[in-house]
């Protein structure tokens, strides 16, 4: 079997690719489809009323909204937010046992093996996409039923975020293998840029420049989020142009 | 019941299977391979353990005067699957997400992990699946020792 495929197996391609995500605010309708999708897709559980009610919610992504105007002359924009995988993560350092580190094609990792759940990384984050698992995660029947079992279940105590799908970036990665080719443009979709009806996200290898990301994250419109705390997010937001 | 795993890491208990099913005469006197029964050690995910059906392949003509296929027989007149017990695999806490297929294409011998099961009657763990062993051998290999690796 050729040498390619075993390195493209344990994670180390030829080109190790640099995953990042562009997203059109153009196009996103706030329709949540993304939320969906992803909590079902990464097994994110669901906190119950009086828990959400204290904050304690879980969404990999939301829809962050925003008014402007006054009633009834009103303006609603929609911004998808997930973790933005930062390359200069405030995450990052904070955590005193090494549980979240950058890795080598650009995702911010969460060891949940590793967390010992001191929040310190959910608190440093500015866009808020961290969360602690208060309890045993739950889900009302029959959700329950429908786990998915490429994905751990994260125990009371441990942090989580969105991941990418790294799952699916895996899947993608010994589909390729397997066949003897490298991973396509397109071909790694996270849950939530599967499930966009206006398809207002794209996922894809950054660091080539031929792919559909890295055309959009060079756009003029392209803007990323907070970025002025130097936190270099891999999230590109394409500005409504109006 | 599949699922049910062994549980004291380490601990050399052969399971206790439903029917005295030995590894040693269907490798070593029959000349089959893991993959025969095994069918996705090298192309799946899981490796998978084999369906009656696979089973009576065979057995609706070979060996059939011998008790324990007898009790195999059985099952299967009452359509029902052997509740065989899982010896291997990763508890939940672990995090652990394992593929077969990439290793194989590796060229891990099943032994490297199972141990010398064709000289085993009954299964049993016989190499310990600890963090240490699986990275000291992903080093060896120059695979990768991202922790996401395995843990997502």
């Amino acid at each position: 079997m050729p040498e390619g495929s075993t390195e493209a197996e344990s994670g180390t391609q030829r080109r190790t690719p640099q995953w990042g995500m562009a997203i059109d605010l153009d196009r996103c309708t706030g329709c949540e489809a993304c939320v969906v999708a992803c909590s079902s897709e990464n097994n994110v559980p669901t906190a119950g009323e009086d828990q959400s009610a204290k904050g304690r919610a879980m969404h990999w992504i939301r829809i962050d909204r925003y008014y402007e105007g006054d009633f009834p002359n009103i303006r609603v924009r929609h911004r998808p937010v997930l973790c933005q995988q930062c390359d200069e993560a405030p995450c990052e350092p904070v955590c005193p046992v090494n549980a979240t580190y950058q890795n080598a094609e650009g995702l911010n990792v969460q060891v949940y093996n590793r967390c010992i759940g001191t929040r310190y990384c959910a608190i440093n984050c500015p866009y808020t996409v961290r969360f602690l698992n208060w309890y045993p995660p739950e889900w009302a029947e029959p959700l329950g039923l429908q786990l998915n079992p490429d994905v751990s279940v994260r125990p009371a105590g441990v942090v989580e975020k969105c991941t990418f799908c790294v799952q699916r970036i895996k899947r993608a990665k010994l589909n390729a293998a397997a066949e003897g080719r490298e991973v396509g443009d397109g071909e790694v979709q996270p849950a939530c840029v599967q499930s966009c009806p206006a398809e207002a996200m794209v996922f894809g290898d950054l660091s080539d420049p031929t792919s559909r990301v890295a055309h959009l994250a060079n756009s003029r419109r392209a803007q990323r989020l907070l970025e002025e705390l130097g936190t270099k997010p891999r999230v590109f937001y394409l500005e409504r142009a109006d | 019941m599949l699922l049910l795993l062994l549980a004291a890491a380490g601990a050399l208990m052969a399971a206790d299977q439903p029917l005295s099913f030995s590894h040693a005469a269907h490798i070593e006197k029959a000349r089959m391979q893991c993959t025969d029964c095994h069918s996705g050690a090298k192309t799946r995910d899981n490796a998978g353990i084999p369906s009656i059906r696979r089973c009576m392949a065979c057995h609706q003509f070979i060996a059939t005067d011998r008790p324990e296929i007898g009790r195999l027989a059985a099952y299967w007149e009452k359509q029902r699957e052997v509740p065989w017990l899982r010896v291997y695999g990763f508890s939940k806490d672990a995090a652990v997400q394992f593929r077969h297929a990439p290793h194989a294409r590796a060229e891990i011998e099943c032994a490297r992990c199972h141990g010398d099961v064709a000289s085993m009657t009954v299964a049993v763990p016989a190499v310990v699946h600890t963090m240490g062993t699986c990275v000291q051998c992903h080093r060896d290999n120059s695979a990768s020792d991202d922790c996401v690796a395995c843990h997502f």
